[in-house]
């Protein structure tokens, strides 16, 4: 300890408190805005993390080539077929659109109609700590992206929020997180209730839908889809957003309540391509 | 020692630290095991104080304190401070207690660990964001899964440490 002290080290000690103290209150003064260490360090690692995602889907083509190429098949043949059903229920589903449509305009309703304006960016990495599910994106405040902006994958499927923005990275809560909570609502039921991460879910990737209204019976596969209520009713987030599907029903620790499992709708796991909502105009 | 070597000397622990975030952050995060990715970084501080002892392990943390803060979505700019109080413990610890080999390095670690994940229930206990018990278990799979790699990181900076000047004076 006395070697400690004589070689300076409670100058080294007093640096990194300074150093905290100065990250964590420009942390809050910024908000949503990734703050000056963090902007710099996000903008000096991006040709970094580009670089090294880009080698690391290549390696990871390279292996599903090589070793996965019957279970592709077995996927193609299953894709091919479903796209075939969903062709017919397409079909089907015209007829009712349009018979809607002419309904709403004797009621002389709005149309309804969801229009998002959108950024597309790149998954370049996923968040190494366990105490949070997060995705780093490659495009931040230069586009207009900002906290609070939706990110959906390329079928429309809520990926996130984000969570902060740098100059040329942005960084988002995937929907499976334990500090992200919103509205959802059941599609089959028009029920309503709040879409939260939980520690031992987020591990499995999946995520929490509590305060399910009672007498509430969920089937497996229900679809779950943003309500656009955050706390305070403002409307934060698109509607009508696909969330997940149910894949099963638990009682929680006191036994008081029920909540749902949900698998997500994205494939956070091995999801690239992503696209912010920056701006978004939903008429029911 | 002079200031080249100084220089020479940490650029060396900086370098041996790349590959190791690199590692965490952009290989490790992508194939967690049981739902689980191990905390490298810290590792990586303590293996330094270990070897080289309080002062410069201080040192060091705090510098792997700042990475680690950019890049963990905790409590801002918490993790520059105690990283460095960490850094200091270790260094004590293997200086007057344990030995500065892997065996004081891995009880430092398995002891860093601890502490940082009973910081982060601690926060969220106290925000009463989460309850206590898949806190718990997730903790212990995170120091279980870390621990795995303390040899390697340890035998990473052990190789460096062998090359470059000793005493380190500020």
């Amino acid at each position: 300890m006395k070697d400690f002290l004589k070689q300076n080290g409670i100058l080294i000690l007093i640096i990194a408190l300074l150093l905290s103290l100065i990250a964590a209150v420009l942390s809050f003064t910024f908000g949503g805005m990734a703050d000056p260490f963090a902007n710099l360090a996000g903008m000096v690692s991006t040709p970094f993390r580009n670089g090294i995602h880009t080698v690391v889907e290549w390696a990871e083509e390279l292996y599903s080539d090589a070793f996965e190429r019957e279970q592709m098949e077995q996927e193609l043949e299953a894709l091919r077929q479903e796209n075939a059903r969903l062709r017919a229920e397409a079909r089907e589903g015209e007829a009712a659109s349009r018979e809607n449509e002419r309904l709403r305009d004797l009621l002389d309703f709005q149309q309804k109609h969801t229009e998002l304006r959108t950024e597309p960016a790149t998954v370049t990495a996923r968040g190494s700590s366990n105490w949070s599910s997060t995705l780093t994106v490659s495009k931040g405040s230069a586009s207009g992206v900002e906290a609070g902006n939706c990110v959906i994958d390329q079928y429309g499927n809520l990926v996130g929020i984000i969570s902060e923005a740098g100059l040329n990275w942005a960084t988002l809560l995937t929907v499976v997180d334990v500090d992200l909570e919103m509205g959802g609502l059941i599609a089959r039921t028009d029920e309503a209730a709040i879409l939260e991460g939980d520690f031992t879910l987020m591990g499995q990737g999946k995520l929490k839908l509590s305060y399910l209204p009672q007498d509430t019976r969920l089937l497996a596969g229900d679809t779950v889809l943003t309500s656009g209520l955050v706390s305070g009713g403002t409307a934060a987030y698109p509607s009508g957003l696909l969330v997940g599907y149910v894949a099963e029903v638990r009682s929680d620790a006191g036994g008081m309540s029920d909540y749902a499992v949900l698998t997500p709708a994205a494939d956070l796991e091995t999801l690239e391509q992503v696209f912010i909502i920056k701006e978004f105009n939903v008429v029911e | 020692m002079t200031r080249k070597d100084f220089i020479v000397k940490w650029l060396a622990y900086a370098l041996a630290l790349l590959p190791i975030w690199f590692l965490e952050a952009y290989l490790l995060s992508r194939y967690p095991l049981w739902g689980v990715k191990p905390m490298l970084l810290p590792l990586c501080a303590i293996a330094v104080a270990t070897l080289e002892g309080a002062t410069a392990g201080t040192g060091f943390a705090l510098a792997v304190g700042v990475i680690f803060d950019a890049m963990d979505p905790g409590v801002p700019g918490a993790m520059i401070f105690i990283m460095a109080l960490l850094g200091l413990g270790a260094g004590l610890l293997s200086q007057y207690v344990l030995r500065q080999d892997l065996v004081g390095c891995f009880l430092c670690s398995v002891l860093a660990l601890v502490v940082m994940d009973a910081l982060r229930i601690a926060v969220r206990l106290l925000m009463g964001t989460a309850p206590l018990r898949p806190m718990l278990e997730l903790a212990g799979k995170e120091i279980l899964w870390s621990l795995c790699f303390v040899p390697m990181v340890y035998l990473v900076f052990r190789w460096v440490f062998h090359r470059v000047p000793k005493a380190t004076v500020l």
